[in-house]
């Protein structure tokens, strides 16, 4: 093993020799880890050659530069996974000699193909920088303890966390320390006293629960407002995703006139294919527009009309819009009144449903007959920022006259006070009749899904796995959550859920934290309020973090364990099966059989603590990770015919033809099948060659070695696969009802108004429609006094956009990436000359909560009084001022929750100041590193 | 002879940088600051009517190079299939193609202090493949080949000469298509 050892940390880095004749000296020079060399501004040398000794310079040929060996004999191509929370899953290689990575590559399997053809799934800039993540010189080698802390309970010394020092221990040591302290926490102040990662992750949730059980924290995270009471209105919620399949596939989008996007930068957050998808609809003559604080890097190549609006004011500008359509439609014909009579209720007073006990209506609260306000595009410009024109422009490019798609990302819904915008956004969508037909859509566009929706085609099998569930109930919405340990007391009020499932009535509640465990999660950087989230760090007993390198949670933890990349072992990409484009599906292999230096699998290191603690491992740990990697292959299946649905779909209509059954009726089930094959063929001698492995041959389309080394399979396009969102419901609404009470979409929502008033944490009841609410933290309240237009301490709003960077925290140290995108804050040019800034300046940004250092870009694409700071870059605190060096956005945001729904964090809703920073400017990222000395 | 250079669409590129640093890895370069292909981003046009765009640049494969011309050692020389290659053995990183390149191409390593620059993925092409740039762009932005070629695949709007490229007279063998905002003569380099 030293000897691979030897060769992946150091042969992996050197500069290898590709030409004959490129003799390279200083080798070793040019590792991962001399990051922090610089970058070779250096003055020419002094130094003269006789012409006499210069070859002929002609251009005949060279021999030097002819018969080269083929580049891809160096080694054998590896599909590698690319594993983390992006959901472009896209086709990733690495050329790879014995255990060293030579080289990357993306798809070649595929061409791109005109009509219903192929398209390469091609990787974004993390993808083909992934090599850096797994044999990064970052990465952590060997178990460690913090040297000031002892395991008992006594000698914490929690103050030291963050700035003490390592020591090197052994994975004995590790996990009988891990173990004695989990039994004594648990055995001492039971299980509401340890705190575990929000993402429940099976190998380690299964140990906890099977202690007793864990408080975790939760929130809808990455959807905001778009989560809740999606299923109330109608909207769909499929794979966790809210309103996912309200879009069509890519092959429609050249269909509509407009493409309108309410937030959203595919280029940035669904790396890989999304943005080329757009690209195509683009040059078949689609028309794109963009809403939102900055005209971003998708709405610049898609040349989009810029609707500029105000981070957290979009409910304020669709009202307005609203108006508009229904003030002009006598005379323009905006409005497809068919629409909104025949598949929602509630728009006006002839279409309320029957559970309605408010004598109210969207469309008269729009006109002001409630309040006395009418929601004029004057009303509204005051609040969001967008132009009166641009109002009156959009209300007529998504009237009922055009092929309209309305397109949304759920970032204006992560802001505090947007508990109406998704009902709003599918009101527009229906006042327009964009659902149902080809050009036309109303739904999200995210992830894997983001250009190219509709349900999955090939579907890995499942990893089968234990499930323990939690017998503890305890959850802290998200943004109290640090706070919540720091404090000892919260607000309780259930769980969040897609309708009203879960919520309950808010209730104070004391909370005393002594444990905090990060697996597969950085939450010390990922959830907002990261001050007081060391603060509870500090606090505790006992923490203990998992990761590839050191990350925030790590640093600030007792114990810290190095765990394995997908590139290592056959750890399996559970989450393949779900997140990835729905035409096609990778499959990767590892580059080594073990782990990097001492890195362990995550399933081990929880079966060797399911060891010290005496439980059931055969229980907890039925099938090893080989097994589950083969049995999700074995597992794959393809669509092969039928009617294609969502999977909650078809199982609404299976539910409605039992119901049917049951009651004597008939249900017409006619034209409902789906048939599914398995993917792969499958020989006994490939179990045999494969190894350690139980399973049965079987027959498919595809060699288990072909799609192996192939590393992805993707569909051929049929009619019967394309999607257009909603089609069933619109052709057939008393077949396939929504999942609302009324089976239709609903604009009046009863349902929504009892179960948010029921959990009551906003004494203003909120409305069964789609109404304004102020905002907390919002450009509202950036104004010391509204009236008189005098700013506040804070005047600036900041969101946070995700970064091509990274996936949220993950992929953020890796050098190629840290030198591509260099993470600076976003501002308004004139805002900032304003200031006295210019770019490249460092500037000292300033919240309520906390403050950050962090280089400016001065853009004429950011609206004026907005920020970017982009989202899970890596804090850096500096102990003697308490600044946050990294720059992170969660370092700004506070113990926050939105207006109605405390389950929801506002990331995108946060007041702050900006100032030019006096002190040094803060280093470049690839100028630091976070490697621990031990 | 065909006179090869690089195709760059500038109405599909999005900046994400797939191209430096697929070109980073097959290089394996792992000094930051040094990229042999580089990806920069520009604005034009002001508030509310910004265009932003960027610019995928490397090696321009001249047909009157600058750095070949100016090497004193013959490191940096046309080669027979007219692009410009550099023969690491000859380098005695006196950086005078650093100093003449028109373009900031060729790049120092001060570990070894030689210059090293895009050789096109020469190796590459011989074998059939295209130059790695080019397959990894997500956005089917980039091209390589004979210009001619490529100038009738995509059309007569493309050009070599735009307010952002620096025109250093070398007859730069590069055909980029224009997006409307990359024609502006007011244009700002911005981070993004």
């Amino acid at each position: 093993m030293s000897s691979m050892l030897e060769k992946v940390s150091g042969a992996n880095f050197d500069r290898r020799v590709f030409l004959k004749g490129a003799a390279v000296a200083a080798a070793g020079a040019v590792t991962a880890s001399a990051v922090g060399c610089s970058s070779g501004n250096q003055e020419p040398q002094e130094e003269t050659v006789e012409a006499s000794a210069r070859p002929e310079n002609t251009l005949e040929e060279v021999d030097l530069w002819t018969d080269l060996p083929d580049p891809d004999a160096e080694g054998t191509w590896i599909p590698v996974a690319c594993w983390h929370n992006c959901g472009g899953r896209c086709s990733n290689k690495a050329l790879v000699k014995d255990g060293v990575v030579l080289r990357q590559k993306t798809d070649d399997i595929y061409a791109d193909e005109e009509g219903q053809g192929h398209f390469q799934n091609r990787a974004c800039p993390r993808g083909r920088s992934q090599q850096q993540q797994c044999f990064g010189a970052d990465r952590l080698k060997y178990p460690m303890k913090r040297k000031n802390w002892e395991p008992g309970g006594v000698n914490v010394n929690g103050e030291l966390r963050g700035v003490d020092e390592w020591e090197r221990i052994s994975w004995e040591e590790a996990l009988d320390m891990i173990a004695s302290e989990l039994q004594r926490i648990y055995g001492t102040y039971g299980a509401r006293s340890v705190y575990f990662s929000t993402y429940a992750y099976g190998p380690y949730s299964n140990i906890l629960n099977t202690l007793g059980g864990y408080v975790y924290a939760d929130t809808v995270e990455s959807y905001g407002n778009w989560k809740m009471c999606c299923s109330a209105y109608g909207t769909p919620f499929y794979n966790s995703n809210p309103d996912i399949e309200g879009a069509n596939d890519r092959f429609d989008l050249p269909n509509a006139e407009t493409i309108v996007m309410l937030g959203g930068n595919p280029s940035w957050a669904s790396g890989g294919s999304p943005s080329y998808h757009f690209a195509r609809a683009k040059e078949a003559g689609t028309k794109f527009v963009y809403v939102g604080p900055s005209r971003n890097i998708t709405a610049s190549m898609l040349d989009a009309r810029w609707i500029p609006v105000r981070p957290a004011t979009d409910t304020a500008m669709l009202l307005a819009v609203a108006y508009v359509m229904l003030e002009q439609d006598e005379q323009k014909q905006l409005i497809d009144w068919d629409f909104l009579h025949t598949y929602c209720v509630g728009f006006d007073a002839k279409s309320m449903p029957e559970d309605a006990v408010l004598d109210e209506n969207f469309k008269d609260y729009v006109l002001g007959v409630y309040d006395g306000v009418p929601k004029t595009p004057e009303w509204a410009t005051e609040i969001c920022g967008t132009p009166v024109e641009d109002i009156e422009w959009l209300a007529e490019t998504v009237g009922k006259q055009h092929k309209v798609m309305l397109l949304h990302s759920y970032a204006a819904a992560r802001s505090n006070g947007t508990e109406n915008l998704s009902q709003l956004f599918l009101t527009i969508g229906a006042m327009g009749g964009h659902m149902g037909k080809s050009g036309h859509a109303t739904g999200a566009m995210y992830h894997y899904e983001a250009g190219n929706a509709g349900p999955q085609l090939v579907k890995l099998g499942s990893a089968t796995s234990a499930f323990v569930p939690n017998p503890i109930t305890e959850v802290i919405p998200g943004g109290e959550t640090w706070k919540a340990i720091v404090d000892g007391h919260y607000t309780y009020c259930g769980t969040s859920g897609s309708a009203v499932n879960g919520w309950a009535p808010k209730e104070e509640r004391d909370i005393d934290i002594k444990a905090i465990i990060s697996g597969a999660n950085n939450f010390l950087q990922s959830k907002m309020n990261v001050n007081d989230g060391i603060r509870a760090y500090r606090k505790v007993e006992f923490a203990w973090a998992n990761d590839y390198k050191l990350s925030s949670s790590c640093q600030y933890s007792d114990i810290v364990l190095p765990v394995t990349t997908k590139w290592e072992g056959y750890t399996p990409d559970t989450s393949s099966p779900v997140w990835i484009n729905r035409e096609s599906q990778v499959i990767t292999s590892p580059v080594l059989e073990e782990g990097l230096y001492e890195a362990k699998s995550d399933q081990w290191i929880a079966d060797q603590l399911a060891d010290r603690l005496g439980l059931d491992r055969a229980a907890l740990f039925p099938v090893s990770e080989k097994q589950n990697y083969f049995n999700m292959i074995a597992g794959a299946k393809y669509f092969a015919g039928g009617k294609l649905m969502y999977s909650q779909d078809s199982s609404a209509l299976l539910t409605a033809a039992a119901k049917a059954k049951a009651a004597g009726e008939d249900f017409d089930m006619s034209g409902y099948t789906e048939e599914w094959k398995p993917l792969v063929t499958i020989t006994q001698e490939d179990i045999d060659k494969f190894g350690d492995v139980v399973g049965e041959p079987q027959e498919g389309v595809i060699g288990f070695d072909e799609i192996r080394a192939q590393g992805v399979y993707q569909v051929e396009m049929t009619d019967d696969k394309r999607w257009i969102g909603y089609k069933d419901f619109i052709e057939d609404p008393e077949k396939y009802p929504r999942p609302s009470k009324s089976g239709k979409f609903e604009i009046y929502c009863q349902t929504k108004a009892d179960g948010i008033n029921s959990i009551g944490i906003n004494p203003e009841p909120i409305k069964p429609y789609p109404n304004y609410i102020v905002p907390k933290e919002g450009y509202e309240e950036s104004f010391a006094d509204w009236s008189a237009k005098e700013r506040g301490e804070y005047p600036f709003q900041m969101y946070t956009p995700h970064y091509l960077r990274r996936s949220h925290t993950t992929l953020d140290n890796l050098p190629w990436l840290q030198e591509a995108f260099e993470n600076p804050v976003f501002m308004n040019a004139s805002d900032g000359e304003a200031l006295g800034l210019k770019t490249g300046d460092t500037v000292l940004v300033s919240s309520k909560w906390g403050q950050v250092l962090r280089h400016v870009s001065l853009m004429e694409s950011v609206m004026p009084g907005a920020i970017a700071v982009p989202h899970g870059v890596r804090t850096d605190i500096d102990p003697e001022t308490g600044i946050d060096t990294g720059g992170s956005e969660n370092t700004l945001l506070g113990p926050v929750v939105s207006n109605y729904f405390p389950q929801v964090s506002g990331y995108n809703t946060c007041l702050v100041k900006v100032e030019k920073w006096t002190g040094e400017p803060i280093p470049y990222d690839y100028e630091k590193t976070f490697i621990p000395s031990v | 002879m065909a006179i090869l250079g690089f195709y760059f669409d500038s109405t599909r590129c999005i900046g994400c940088r797939a191209c430096q640093i697929a070109c980073k890895d097959k290089n394996r370069i792992m000094e930051p600051g040094i990229t042999f292909r580089t990806v920069s981003s520009f604005e034009a046009g002001a508030y509310p009517n910004p265009g932003i765009f960027h610019m995928a640049t490397t090696c321009n494969h001249c047909e009157s190079p600058a750095c070949t011309a100016n090497c004193p050692t013959g490191a940096m020389r046309k080669t027979a299939d007219g692009t410009v290659q550099h023969d690491d053995e000859l380098c005695i990183g006196c950086q005078t193609c650093v100093q003449s390149c028109p373009y900031g191409v060729p790049k120092l390593f001060e570990g070894d202090m030689k210059v090293r620059k895009c050789d096109a993925c020469i190796a590459f092409r011989q074998a059939g493949k295209n130059p790695v740039c080019v397959d990894a762009c997500p956005m089917r932005a980039l091209d390589f080949g004979d210009t001619d070629e490529l100038k009738s695949k995509y059309g007569s709007a493309v050009v070599s000469e735009l307010p952002c490229m620096p025109d250093g007279g070398t007859g730069q063998n590069v055909l980029v298509k224009p997006k409307d905002c990359t024609l502006e003569d007011a244009f700002r380099s911005v981070i993004i």
